[in-house]
């Protein structure tokens, strides 16, 4: 379980990063935090010739507050979001699912940027980018560009990065105050990854739910909203019956994996009974 | 008693306190030396081109250009290694046997997953493994049964042609009148149990690294094994080198738990390469090779009924096994380890008159079963405990009381089971009685009406057990295997100094012996206990020598320690009489000092050693006696070592998760030598048990590949996974062996799954539902819950 021979470059800046991707074609990799990167290349389940080390570059490990919305750089650890003290007052769907994210040994290294890129079907941080109108930042040989988390999230492990781009940020749109979260998880293990996970956002407004907001992870391709299920909660009050009928939009509407932990018929009981949970739960706390 | 002698008494003594463990600091300080560790100046590293077929010809093994890889030192399949070792033979007494014949690379044909076929040679293990990539293995595929109830079959594939079958090991156990005493029960309960497949994942992955000494022909193997001294034999007997020239050496372990207790195909050929090569030779396993080639366990199917008397009194049982053994007879213990372990051990601690027990052990291509913690008992405990809770059920009684009812007591010891295992008097019911006090358990009855009534599935399952512990020679610790693993011998020496060395045949890896046997050592002898290195691990230290493993060490070293420590005691106390001119019956030896009961004459254990050795004239030539003592200890036969778990458990009505509220073990593992790491092998072992009931598995999909093959899918119990458990220490009366000690190292992982097992099929039992198989993983329990969910629905509305 060793990698192949691969080349190091530590890059110095973003431009340096970009210009060292374009020139060794589609066989450059980006390396941040590298949990999920190191077992694939040392499983030699992927061959990298570069190696393009991004942790030096200053300026991209940072948190920034614009307002309505935040801005994660590509080197802020899961420590960082976790601890982030405007994202627990501002974002408390995102601080409340940090502590289902791996270990502490993981949260030290593996970035958030990092999780997105790697696109896997079951990890919270490409389904809360989905639920938070993530934008995904990338610069490339031609300058910088902007792409909505949906359209970044092309399938399972797979993005809609050119070889020689990289992310350099996301944007996290911040829920209106008084917007009510729920997030649930289940997992084999505590820190492991998900065998389904549910995340809602509702505003209340005239004793009926807005903006309802319902995504998941560990029940298809990758994590994706629930259209119709938000769509059977908006502009109603969330009752039980409600609820009962947004479940059944949301098992009917996705498409679980049957795998070594779990049959897709699990999932989808899963992903209901996690549902039906967090959507009374983002219904309470709506103000 | 004189009064002097009553106050020797009364000290303290170093047996029976909570003494710090002596390896700890160097182990937490990283200075530990485990194989891995070891550097030699020349070595060279060895990966291994594995087979990715179930079972298949070696047609033709082709090699690409290996230019492009710098360091790469050679490329060896077993055409290369043809007439310079024997295969080893994992023999038996037992009738109808076939022992599969083990060598270092798969020999024209592969038989499982992950067999090796070639070793690659080079300077780095990194080149090695870029070498492996140019390697291409022609195979011709071979049809298989990948299942145990397929693999029985007349018609099935062979993987041994010449065994003529695949079941190479049949047994029966036999007392009384089965067929009559079910056919006439009031009560009969019966099923089918399985504990999946499962191996034993230590920290440190298995590792090797040979030199061969040019000059004195000879050969040091250092290997994380737990069974340092029968790896020295087999190699001597495979590579036909005397013990003298064959040194096999196991420094510092992470851990074996049973999965390095075993020969492996890899210390053979790293000192087959070594000596091929001249140059020392190192293999280090990744946690892939671990998961797919280390021995495996569990995977028994156990057929089981039991007959049961209206007062609940056990009037038969009768089980029927077929245990998956995998690809090869593990060496030396024969695949019948496992399951012959578990017909021989399925009445457990329980007055059962009539049995009946038959196993097969079957070939699958699988990695081997071998020893794993608890051996072949976790399953039969399992299948025995879910029984008997499914008769209390039948028969309307509590569960705690049946087993009450059934337990051998005070007054029918020693108890021959119908297998023929003899308990000696052991604490079977003050372990019940002790863990049902712990726990609360007739509260715990009224809280879970309570919780039932709000709807949860709150469950209480209780388990008891007995295994032999410290097996002297009498009885082979593996079924009809020939080797001696009842004795254990101790030399134990004063040099010039005053230091005392003393050197055992076992290999500690993780016990804390070093410790431990040092406690006894310091107490017998009565010196101090920083006086004493204990040297073990070593085949070169003692001229017969097995390891650590089935629960013997403390039993067996700690007996000879004991003896050898009380004969060398004597020699020290007549010189040091002669040289205090005291009666030697006046002095007393205790933490380094002798002293005179009689008088203030004093002297330490340094004084005499000098005046033994190097102040001549001191002793006179005619009395003096080196300070150096042999001793074998062997306990005949073997001991008891009991335990009874209860456990609470709860399942999530919506993820169908399982919680584990309390735990309590109450256990009689005799003379307690060191109660912290007695508290610290329970926490580990049930641990290792809670793994065994809700998280691992092996699994093997129909082409026989392995699909949990990294620790994301292989689950181990982690640190959230465990809960606080309670230990009630039972120091009922001791065992007729020389410590009075009884072996401790394995009971939680047998008593731990049965517990759970039992206390979620309690949650479950207003449903009408129990656990069958283990692990009870969720998607388990939502498959056998999902055919009762709309009726709960129903009832909750």
């Amino acid at each position: 379980m060793k990698p192949a021979p691969f080349d190091y470059v530590r890059a110095e800046s973003v431009e340096h990063a970009v210009a060292t991707l374009a020139a060794a074609g589609s066989d450059g990799k980006i390396i941040a935090g590298g949990q999920s990167l190191m077992p694939m290349i040392n499983f030699r389940l992927v061959r990298p010739a570069v190696l393009v080390d991004i942790n030096r570059i200053s300026g991209l490990d940072r948190i920034e507050d614009r307002g309505k919305h935040l801005r994660l750089g590509a080197l802020v650890r899961h420590r960082m979001t976790a601890s982030d003290a405007v994202i627990a007052r501002d974002v408390p769907v995102l601080h409340a699912a940090m502590e289902n994210v791996a270990h502490l040994t993981v949260r030290n290294r593996g970035t958030f940027c990092g999780s997105v890129c790697h696109a896997d079907p079951s990890a919270e941080m490409p389904m809360l980018t989905l639920l938070l109108d993530g934008v995904v930042r990338i610069a490339g040989p031609n300058g910088e560009r902007e792409i909505a988390a949906a359209d970044f999230l092309t399938g399972s492990l797979t993005n809609a990065l050119d070889p020689a781009e990289m992310v350099t940020a996301i944007d996290i749109a911040k829920p209106a105050p008084g917007t009510g979260w729920g997030f649930a998880e289940f997992a084999r293990r505590h820190g492991d990854y998900a065998l389904a996970a549910v995340s809602v956002l509702i505003e209340r407004a005239d004793g009926a739910a807005r903006n309802v907001r319902v995504a998941v992870m560990g029940v298809g391709e990758i994590a994706s909203r629930i259209v119709p299920a938000e769509a059977v909660l908006e502009g109603r009050e969330p009752t039980a019956a409600v609820i009962a009928e947004a479940v059944a939009a949301l098992r009917d509407d996705i498409e679980p994996m049957s795998d070594l932990s779990a049959s897709a018929d699990y999932r989808r009981h899963l992903a209901g009974a996690l549902a039906a949970k967090v959507i009374a739960q983002a219904w309470e706390r709506a103000a | 008693m004189t009064q002097a002698d009553i106050s020797v008494e009364l000290r303290p003594k170093l047996v029976g306190s909570r003494v710090k463990r002596t390896e700890d600091p160097r182990l937490l300080t990283g200075t530990g030396q485990y194989v891995d560790d070891i550097k030699l100046a020349d070595m060279v590293h060895v990966a291994i081109l594995r087979s990715d077929q179930p079972h298949a010809l070696i047609r033709e093994i082709r090699v690409g250009d290996t230019s492009s890889v710098p360091g790469l030192i050679g490329i060896y399949d077993w055409t290369d290694l043809e007439g310079e070792v024997r295969p080893a033979i994992p023999t038996s007494r037992m009738k109808g046997y076939y022992a599969t014949p083990y060598w270092p690379l798969a020999r024209g044909k592969v038989r499982y997953v992950g067999e090796p076929v070639v070793a690659v040679v080079a300077d780095s293990r990194y080149a090695a493994e870029d070498a492996l990539g140019l390697i291409e293995i022609d195979y011709e595929p071979l049809p298989f049964a990948i299942r145990q109830v397929d693999a029985v079959r007349e018609d099935a594939p062979l993987l041994h042609e010449e065994a003529g079958t695949n079941v190479i090991v049949e047994r029966t156990f036999m007392r009384g009148d089965i067929e009559d005493a079910i056919a006439s029960a009031p009560v009969v309960v019966r099923g089918q149990f399985r504990m999946t497949r499962k191996t034993a994942t230590s920290m440190e992955c298995r590792s090797y690294l040979a030199e061969y000494d040019t000059r004195r022909r000879a050969l040091t193997l250092w290997t994380s094994s737990n069974i340092p001294g029968i790896i020295r034999d087999a190699l001597s007997d495979a590579l036909d080198l005397p013990g003298s020239r064959m040194r096999v050496v196991a420094p510092d372990v992470g851990g074996s738990f049973g999965g390095k207790g075993s020969l492996y195909h890899e210390e053979m050929l790293v000192c087959l390469l070594a000596r091929k090569l001249e140059r020392p030779v190192k293999y280090v396993a990744d946690r892939l090779e671990e998961l797919s080639s280390s021995s495996q366990a569990f995977d028994q199917l156990i057929d089981g009924e039991l007959a049961v008397a209206r007062d609940g009194t056990f009037l038969g049982l009768r089980c029927d096994v077929i245990g998956d053994i995998g690809a090869y007879s593990i060496y030396p213990w024969t695949g019948g380890i496992e399951p012959v372990q578990v017909i021989s051990f399925m009445p457990g601690p329980y007055k059962i008159e009539h049995y009946h027990g038959r196993v097969r052990a079957v070939l699958t291509p699988k990695p081997p079963t071998g020893p794993y913690r608890g051996v072949g008992r976790p399953s039969s405990t399992f299948a025995m405990e879910r029984l008997i809770d499914m008769a209390a059920r039948e028969l309307g009684m509590d569960p705690a009381d049946l087993r009450r009812h059934n337990l051998v007591s005070d007054g029918e010891f020693p108890y021959r089971t119908a297998p023929g295992i003899i308990w000696d008097q052991s604490a079977f019911q003050q372990c019940l009685a002790g863990a049902r006090e712990a726990i609360g358990y007739d509260g715990l009855r009224v809280w879970q009406e309570q919780a039932r009534a709000e709807g949860r599935w709150v469950g209480i399952g209780i388990s008891s057990y007995a295994e032999l512990t410290g097996i002297g020679s009498r009885i082979a610790v593996a079924p009809g295997m020939p080797i001696n693993t009842g004795t254990e011998t101790a030399i134990i020496r004063i040099d010039s100094t005053g230091a005392v060395e003393a050197s055992f045949g076992i290999a500690s890896h993780g016990q804390g012996l070093e410790t431990t046997l040092a406690q006894v050592i310091a107490d017998e002898l009565g010196c101090a206990m920083d006086d004493v290195v204990v040297l073990q691990g070593d085949s070169s230290l003692v001229p017969m020598s097995s390891g650590t493993y089935a629960s013997r060490s403390a039993v067996i070293a700690g007996g000879a320690a004991t003896q050898a420590s009380r004969a060398l005691k004597g020699k020290v106390l007549r010189m040091a009489a002669h040289v205090m001119a005291e009666p030697v019956e006046d002095l007393e030896a205790e933490r380094g000092w002798i002293r005179s009961r009689t008088s203030n004459a004093g002297m330490t254990f340094k004084e005499v050693a000098r005046a033994v050795y190097l102040q001549m004239g001191t002793i006179p030539r005619d009395i003096r006696e080196d300070l150096t003592v042999t001793e074998t200890y062997d306990p005949f036969l073997g001991t008891a070592c009991s335990s009874t778990h209860i456990c609470v458990a709860e399942v999530d009505r919506e993820t169908f998760g399982v919680r584990l509220l309390k735990y309590v073990v109450a256990e009689d593992c005799g003379r307690i030598i060191n109660p912290m790491i007695v508290d610290g092998q329970v926490h580990g072992a049930v641990a290792q048990g809670i793994g065994a009931a809700l998280l691992e598995e092996i699994v093997y999909d129909d082409e026989g590949q392995l699909v949990t093959a990294s620790l994301a899918d292989y689950l181990l119990p982690l640190a959230s996974d465990v809960l606080d458990m309670q230990i009630v220490h039972i120091e009922a009366e001791l065992p007729n062996n020389v410590g009075g000690f009884r072996g401790m190292g394995e009971g939680g992982t047998i008593g731990a799954p049965a517990a759970i097992a039992n206390a979620i099929s309690d949650a479950l039992a207003p449903l009408g539902l129990g656990i069958q198989t283990l692990p009870a993983t969720p998607e388990r329990l939502f498959q056998l819950i999902r055919p009762h969910l709309n009726t709960l629905e129903e009832n909750t509305k």
